[in-house]
């Protein structure tokens, strides 16, 4: 067996993984990271890029199929648009490959080294990659634990044939005619609507009495407005319950309702969570502490094992890449011995639905939950130069402060675009701000981010354009 | 009656300003001699400009880029109905301002308002009658006009021959589109027609198109305006636009010294900048002063004469919306016994061509020539997967920072949705932040916006992406 010794360990070439790696690479330490798939982890491969690739790709032909009917204000028509799906998906299939050699790229330019297998852990110092050429054995000082997640199955719909998962989701062969998703949070609306765009028929089935029930209805309610502008039949309060027998329909029920209700589904995506990925690999033989499923860390993504860390979707919610690649960053700084300390206030949330939704900070229920006295501004983007000129005014930013001293608390905002004004809105939490601040600050004109001071001027008392 | 304040000009900076007075419990009248109110920015300005701006942008991704994603549509353009998209927004946009007047009380006038000195304004209505208001406080809020090119007779005829305003109601898109004067108005204009199938020439009399705006940025911004077909004569004094024949001629020799070179176009777009209008204002009968390059001469907003102000574009300045409306209320708050302040050093600009460029702050040229030691960090839109995922990589985010405390001076996008990222550099730098808070902000993932932190983080240390 091959013996190599590094410094540092990254099991897992995600966000978390190879950003920790890159990071610790620039840092001049000899680094080396395992992937058994492909370099990228979920968020390159099989999650936030092809996913918005496909929501980008579905959002033209929806344009394009507008102008047909001649439903566009912007003087464009178009004759049939017709889509040539297997190239939509080509086009996304290069991307992702881009994106991933690039990671590759990026890790040998920093002189880290990528293993492709998997580790399997043998103790905190160490372990053991199987390949077709040899086991390698790798010793660490540090080990960096990023699995990441996968998705979770519902034991009545278990994957394979008509039962997908997002993974599948995104590499169809053809639009389905008829597509149920089972689970209305954002990534099954996510992708259920870009299907929707596409053509697909689509139907929603949440167990919950409401789409993304992690937010406010209010927040929600332009996303559930356009799913029915969309033809998407949303059923809340409904479960899974299994497939057909003849595997082409869904069966569902309504709660306080005996009957079942079948729904046709070439397809049934199920999108009903992500769990961490804590087995299989060894990991029990540490015996590190754990918190529920996930691998418990202290706010410098240490686990109760000294010198064995973790980042990620491993280590807990909000699931999200850039959660994952800041804890890596910061690991990596740590190990080169500076100090560092994970205390972001903010990390922004992001649906990338039609409309978009944001959410960053406390919602208003929240931080009244903490026994808060708040103030909210709300601005809709139907009062908005810029939105106007889109023509897509739905949705709204809000601004929840504290009532005494005015200190910023949360920004939401949903509509068109919203993903990129999440930024700011970090960025104000992250410096403290107070109500003041942002109105004060000046805002391009036109743009959507008038919003955002003007949900502050609203907070205040006095809204200018409303 | 005498009103607490008196505005004269209802574009963003008056009306702004009313409003503000309003809310602060001062009694308000607005005199405007336009039919609508909004003044430059809603009737033929910023709002109509970006309404076709969008709408001609969708237009060229339908034509250039859906092909790649799988969409396959040959689109159509009808002019008119695009034009009647712009005109529904600006009259959205117009009938809004009105409802705001009516809901914070404000009076208004319609006429040409003259100042008759302090505390006296007459309005002249279009019937020629003659009404005096009293006002305790008055705000000069007149704005600016078209300007013409220095030493050259410019015949406008808004059919033929054009400034901004017949630029955005053309009725046919024209052949050969020539555009003296390469700033934002004529590139924003230019860019419309351009995408609807005009060639355009841009003759601009300095070596540089956006003058004023960071040199990298001006330079790549040039390169992608060249891909999409604009052609350039850089360093060329424009002495004679004359009607033709087919169209006009435009007569321009190189600034260096040479023969001059006479081009034909169809249309002749003349934006070579704008200038305060003062015209029957009555000012120097008032006695209100001027600058040399006839502005009102104001010192903290406030002119030479007790109880007359002045904001916006008739005084010194960017010419921007949110630079006037920021002063209009810094002068309400003022009038209203407040402390009204406006931060110069923090005003954002956007050009809203594709892709849009957007900065704040100091550019490296003006560092340079101010002796500051700086440091930059700059990232790509290529190294950006959400920038991948929506066929937008062209252009760049760069950060300036003080060499020894690392405050961040600039920031200088070229890039799809640049107006909006350029909010959180806003923000920051309102808090005097450093490049380390910015990059180490966590910024959603997937976003464009990522590219700020990445140019960010490669400002103090490294990018992690590159
Ligand atoms: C459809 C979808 C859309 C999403 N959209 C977004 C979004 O828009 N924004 C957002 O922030 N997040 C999004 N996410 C979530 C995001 O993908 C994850 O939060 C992120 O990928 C987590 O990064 P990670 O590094 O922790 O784990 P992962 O990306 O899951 O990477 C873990 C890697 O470790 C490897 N691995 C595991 N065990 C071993 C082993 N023993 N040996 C070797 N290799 C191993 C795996 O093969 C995998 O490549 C989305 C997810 C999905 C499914
Ligand atoms: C094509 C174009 C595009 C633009 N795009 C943008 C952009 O995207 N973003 C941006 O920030 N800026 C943009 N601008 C600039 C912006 O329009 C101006 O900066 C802004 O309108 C200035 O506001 P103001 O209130 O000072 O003056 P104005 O908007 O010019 O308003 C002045 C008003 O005063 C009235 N008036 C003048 N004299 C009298 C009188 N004696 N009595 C009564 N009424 C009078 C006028 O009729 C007018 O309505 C653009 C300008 C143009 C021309």
């Amino acid at each position: 067996m091959e013996e190599i010794s590094t410094k540092v360990l990254v099991i897992g070439g995600g966000p978390g993984g190879y950003v920790t790696a890159i990071r610790a690479g620039q840092l001049g330490l000899p680094t080396i990271v395992v992937e058994e798939a492909k370099l990228g982890g979920t968020c390159l491969n099989v999650g936030c890029i092809p996913s918005k690739a496909l929501i980008h790709a579905a959002e033209a032909f929806h344009h394009a199929k507008a102008q047909e009917k001649g439903a566009s204000p912007f003087g464009l028509s178009v004759a049939s648009p017709t889509l040539d799906f297997g190239k939509t998906i080509g086009w996304k299939d290069g991307i992702v490959g881009r994106l991933t050699n690039g990671v590759a790229g990026l890790l040998r330019k920093h002189k880290v080294k990528a293993i492709a297998g998997k580790a399997e852990l043998i103790d905190g110092k160490s372990c053991v990659v199987r390949m077709a050429d040899g086991d390698k054995r790798i010793h660490a000082e540090h080990i960096v634990l990023a699995t990441g997640s996968a998705p979770v199955e519902v034991p009545a719909l278990p994957f394979g044939g008509p039962v997908i998962s997002s993974t599948e989701a995104l590499a169809l062969d053809a639009v389905p005619a008829t597509l149920v998703v089972v689970g209305a949070g954002y990534i099954g609306l996510e992708l259920g609507m870009a299907y929707a765009k596409l053509g697909s028929k689509v139907t929603v089935v949440e167990a919950a009495d409401r789409i993304l029930p992690v937010w406010d209805p209010e927040l929600t309610a332009p996303v559930a407005k356009r799913l029915k502008q969309l033809g998407v039949e949303v059923l809340t309060a409904t479960t899974a319950h299994a497939l057909s027998d003849d595997q082409r329909a869904l069966v569902v029920r309504q709660s306080g309702s005996v009957d079942k209700l079948t729904i046709a589904a070439d397809k049934v995506l199920v999108a009903v969570g992500r769990m961490p990925r804590t087995q299989g690999f060894g990991l029990e033989k540490l015996d590190l502490t754990m918190q529920g499923r996930f691998i418990a860390i202290d706010d410098q993504c240490a686990t109760s094992m000294r010198n064995v860390w973790a980042v990620g979707d491993v280590t807990g919610e909000p699931m999200l890449a850039h959660r994952a690649m800041a804890q890596g960053e910061m690991v990596a700084e740590i190990i080169a011995g500076e100090k560092r300390s994970f205390d972001k206030t903010a990390i922004a949330a992001v649906c990338f639905t039609d409309p978009e939704i944001v959410s960053v900070g406390l919602l208003p229920n929240q931080a009244k939950a903490q026994g808060l006295e708040i103030v909210i501004g709300n601005f809709p983007f139907l009062a908005n130069g810029r939105a106007m000129s889109q023509d897509d005014e739905a949705g709204f930013v809000r601004v929840v402060a504290r009532a005494d001293n005015h200190l910023v608390l949360g920004i939401q905002a949903v509509g068109m675009g919203v993903a990129e004004l999440s930024s700011a809105f970090a960025l104000a939490l992250e410096m403290g701000a107070v109500l003041e601040d942002i109105a004060g600050t000046i805002h391009a004109h036109p743009t959507r981010g008038e919003a955002f001071q003007e949900a502050a001027l609203g907070a205040l008392g006095h809204a200018l354009h409303i | 009656m005498a009103y607490d304040v008196v505005v004269i000009g209802s574009g963003p900076g008056g009306y702004v300003s009313a409003i503000k007075a309003a809310q602060l419990g001062l009694k308000v009248a607005v005199v405007e001699k336009r039919e609508t109110f909004g003044g430059t920015c809603l009737n033929i300005g910023c709002i109509p400009s970006k309404a076709l701006l969008h709408a001609s942008e969708m237009m060229a991704e339908a034509q250039h880029s859906f092909d790649t994603l799988g969409v396959e549509v040959t689109p159509k353009l009808n002019l008119p109905k695009m034009m009647a998209h712009k005109d529904a927004t600006v009259a959205s946009n117009v009938n809004g301002v009105a409802f705001l007047f009516k809901k914070n009380k404000i009076d208004s006038f319609r006429g040409t308002g003259k100042v008759l000195g302090q505390g006296k304004v007459s309005v002249t209505g279009e019937d020629g009658k003659v009404e005096e208001i009293e006002a305790r406080n008055i705000v000069i809020a007149t704005g600016s006009d078209v300007a013409g090119i220095p030493g050259v007779s410019v015949d406008f005829d808004e059919k033929v021959i054009v400034s901004s305003t017949g630029a955005l109601s053309l009725e046919k898109v024209p052949g050969h589109l020539v555009v003296v004067g390469g700033g934002v108005i004529g590139l924003e204009l230019g860019s419309v027609w351009a995408r609807l199938g005009a060639k355009v020439t841009v003759v601009e009399y300095l070596d540089t198109i956006l003058g004023g705006m960071d040199g990298d940025v001006a330079k790549q911004f040039q390169r992608l305006l060249s891909k999409q077909g604009f052609e350039f004569k850089l360093g060329a004094k424009v002495t004679g636009v004359a009607k033709s024949e087919n169209g006009a001629t435009v007569t321009f020799e190189p600034v260096k010294g040479g023969s001059a070179e006479t081009i034909e176009a169809e249309i002749v777009l003349v934006s070579t900048g704008r200038r305060p209008y003062t015209d029957g204002l009555g000012l120097a009968e008032a006695g209100v002063e001027l600058d040399e390059r006839g502005r009102v001469k104001t010192d903290g907003h406030r002119t030479n004469v007790e109880g007359i102000y002045a904001i916006g574009d008739v005084v010194v300045g960017p010419m921007l919306a949110h630079k006037a409306e920021d002063e209009g209320i810094a002068v309400a708050e003022i009038i209203a016994g407040q402390a009204g302040h406006v931060n110069y050093s923090v005003i954002p600009s956007v050009v809203y061509t594709s892709p849009e460029v957007a900065s704040v702050g100091k550019t490296e040229e003006q560092l340079k020539a101010e002796g500051i030691a700086y440091k930059a960090g700059k990232f790509p839109f290529s190294a950006n997967g959400r920038a991948r995922a929506m066929l937008h990589t062209d252009g760049f985010v760069k950060v300036l920072a003080d060499k020894d405390t690392d405050r961040v001076l600039g920031v200088h996008i070229v890039g799809f949705g640049a107006g909006e990222m350029i909010h959180e550099a806003a923000v920051l730098m309102e808090f005097g932040g450093s490049s380390e808070d910015l990059g180490r902000t966590c910024h959603a993932h997937p976003t464009m916006s990522e590219a700020v932190k990445e140019a960010a983080l490669a400002t103090f240390f490294k990018p992690i992406h590159m």
